[in-house]
């Protein structure tokens, strides 16, 4: 038996050998020497839309089409955005949400103001932001700090500043072409994020982050607020290929169909073939080891 | 292995009954029969069970349950019979000598030597045109390596399909109006007509950026080439050719997928990291009166990686 248990120990030393630089690779995601994130420029885009509904004072609170309508947050939530704003965002983003806080240096921070309510709720309600590390050269997702409904708050009084477009999204994926939405996405997203939606690294210690868990909306946000390093996705991209990307994303990238039980991240035959040799003929090779045995 | 005296072969024949080479290796072998008695049965009832369900044509995981569970029950008692009540050795059988005898070996060697000087001759001639054939037959097996290559390229690497005034459109043929981009977009653009040909696809493809609202100059003598701030690059990678498509539009870079050559967009596309050679070149553009995104003309340098005869 003991020296079974040899085997197996030289066997598992030379897979964590083999499996190591994957794990130090995957690891290295944090260094530094460019300036902090920012958020898109402004030029968000006006609502171009079938349906826009106009409140009693001829304001637009929410436009689209079948396939997405955006809402605006709703002004009555104005100030307690306000104070969620000064507690949350202020101490970077400054009092008056322009990127200039209390020590008056400007630059180094975001301006906020004309950004769009989308893009504001697609940092807050993906726990990017308020940031883990405000010096970091990446805010990754994490679990949100503030409530779904908080998020929307802080997006309508930074809104009110000055209201601006996109508003924040609702899908309809009822009547979505999945095949299209795996074109598109093929053809639009798959060269970062990888055609599985694992992500990937890109330049200079930023990574395009995985779409595994990502509500619907928040996928819309992504497309057409451009967070980060991501590129916008506006006039090339109607809002009804966009609710056929999504499609594709929350169907078949968030639950993908696995034959086997176990997808293994989906990283490709060279990976599966690794563990098929490793672990399929390892344990094999023990099975056989332990039939020849005599005591 | 402290019993690894006990363990040295021995000759099987002349071993008395109750040698302990003999015995089986389990110390309590009825107990082990019964157990391996009782997979047997179990075995047994899955692979009748494993009929019925087909007889049935009952739900296929009972078809894998009862065939996988018959399988595997007959397999543990078999290799446990092996394993536990056989002999438990280990024997060795000698064997005789495979070798004819010395003098046959002798006399045959002696004979094939005899023969050999009487029979065969140097023939210098034959020897010197079989030489000759074989010669110029491994020169003709080159031939075909060669024509494998396939015609040689003449001037197609060194132009693309862009040309003074080619509509510029993206994949399903539309064409790109001044007003489809914000700032930060970015989508891939051949001459229009070319989106759906293999060579459009392998060395027209283009990508087009917007990186700002106003006309960009990327280098001198570029002033023209980014109007409304729209720049486009050949998306062939100046290394090995792969497609140059991710865009970071926040650090204004392109990222190679294949070797992480990155580009820097703001400047005319010089590499800043890994092992592309040269800018990605630049397409210059214009905004024609209709609003429609056009190229001045073509690229001014052969686009993708490197060739011998590039200029």
């Amino acid at each position: 038996m003991t020296s079974l248990l040899k085997r197996f120990a030289i066997l598992s030393t030379l897979g964590l050998l083999a499996l190591g630089p994957l794990v130090l690779f995957a690891g290295n995601a944090n260094a530094s020497g460019h300036t902090p994130y920012q958020t898109t420029r402004k030029n968000a885009g006006t609502p171009n839309s079938t349906i826009v509904k106009r409140n009693s004072a001829g304001v637009v609170i929410s436009y689209g089409n079948s396939a997405i309508m955006y809402n605006a947050p709703s002004s009555a939530l104005d100030s307690l955005g306000e104070a969620l704003f000064m507690q949350n965002c202020a101490s970077c983003h400054g009092t008056k949400a322009n990127g200039v806080p209390a020590n008056g240096v400007s630059g180094a921070y975001p301006d906020l103001v004309g950004l769009g309510p989308a893009t504001i709720d697609f940092w807050v309600d993906s726990g990017r932001m308020p940031a883990a590390n405000p010096r970091a050269i990446e805010a990754p997702r994490r679990f949100p700090r503030l409530t779904p409904s908080q998020a929307v708050a802080i997006a309508a009084w930074v809104n009110s500043l000055d209201p601006s477009y996109p508003d924040i999204p609702t899908p309809n994926l009822k009547d979505a072409n999945v095949a299209d939405g795996a074109a598109l996405f093929a053809l639009n997203c798959a060269a970062c994020h990888t055609i599985e939606g694992d992500g990937d690294a890109l330049a200079e210690s930023t990574n395009a982050p995985s779409l595994r868990h990502i509500p619907a909306f928040q996928v819309v946000e992504a497309i057409r607020t451009g967070p980060a390093n991501m590129p916008r996705f506006t006039g090339n991209l109607s809002d009804k290929q966009v609710r056929d990307i999504v499609a594709y994303v929350t169907t078949e990238i968030q639950h993908p169909e696995n034959p086997g039980g176990f997808g293994l991240g989906g990283l490709g035959p060279v990976a599966e073939g690794f563990v098929a040799l490793l672990v399929g003929v390892g344990i094999l090779a023990l099975v056989g080891f332990w039939v020849g045995e005599r005591e | 292995m402290s019993d690894h005296e006990q363990r040295t072969p021995v000759v099987l024949q002349g071993l008395s009954e109750n040698d302990p080479h003999l015995q089986p290796a389990s110390r309590n072998p009825a107990q082990v029969e019964r157990v391996i008695a009782l997979c047997f049965v179990l075995g047994t009832l899955c692979v009748a069970g494993f009929g019925a369900c087909y007889w049935i044509n009952a739900k296929p995981w009972t078809l894998g349950a009862t065939l996988g569970g018959g399988l595997t029950f007959l397999g543990i008692g078999l290799v446990a019979w092996g394993k536990y009540l056989m002999p438990q050795g280990p024997f060795v059988e000698e064997r005789h000598v495979l070798a004819n005898p010395q003098e046959d070996r002798d006399a045959l060697a002696a004979s094939i030597v005899q023969r050999g000087g009487d029979v065969m001759k140097r023939r210098t001639m034959l020897g010197g045109l079989l030489g000759g054939g074989l010669g110029i037959f491994s020169i003709v097996a080159l031939f075909p390596l060669l024509r494998s290559m396939g015609p040689l390229p003449k001037k197609t690497l060194d132009h693309t399909d862009w040309r003074k005034g080619s509509y510029a459109v993206d994949i399903t043929g539309r064409r790109v109006h001044v007003g489809d981009l914000a700032v930060g977009s970015i989508v891939t653009v051949f001459p229009e007509g070319t989106q759906n040909t293999d060579r459009g696809q392998a060395v027209d493809q283009t990508v087009l950026i917007r990186i700002s609202n106003e006309n960009f100059t990327t280098q001198k003598g570029r002033e023209t080439w980014g109007p409304k701030g729209y720049l486009a690059y050949s998306k062939l990678c100046t290394h090995l050719g792969c497609p140059v498509g991710l865009y970071e539009q926040e650090l204004q870079v392109l990222v190679c997928p294949c070797h992480q050559s990155t580009f820097n967009v703001l400047n005319g596309a010089v590499p800043e990291f890994g092992p592309a050679p040269r800018p990605l070149p630049q397409l210059p553009l214009y905004v024609d009166a209709s609003g429609f995104i056009r190229s001045q003309d073509g690229y001014d340098q052969p686009v993708g990686p490197g060739f011998w005869e590039r200029s």
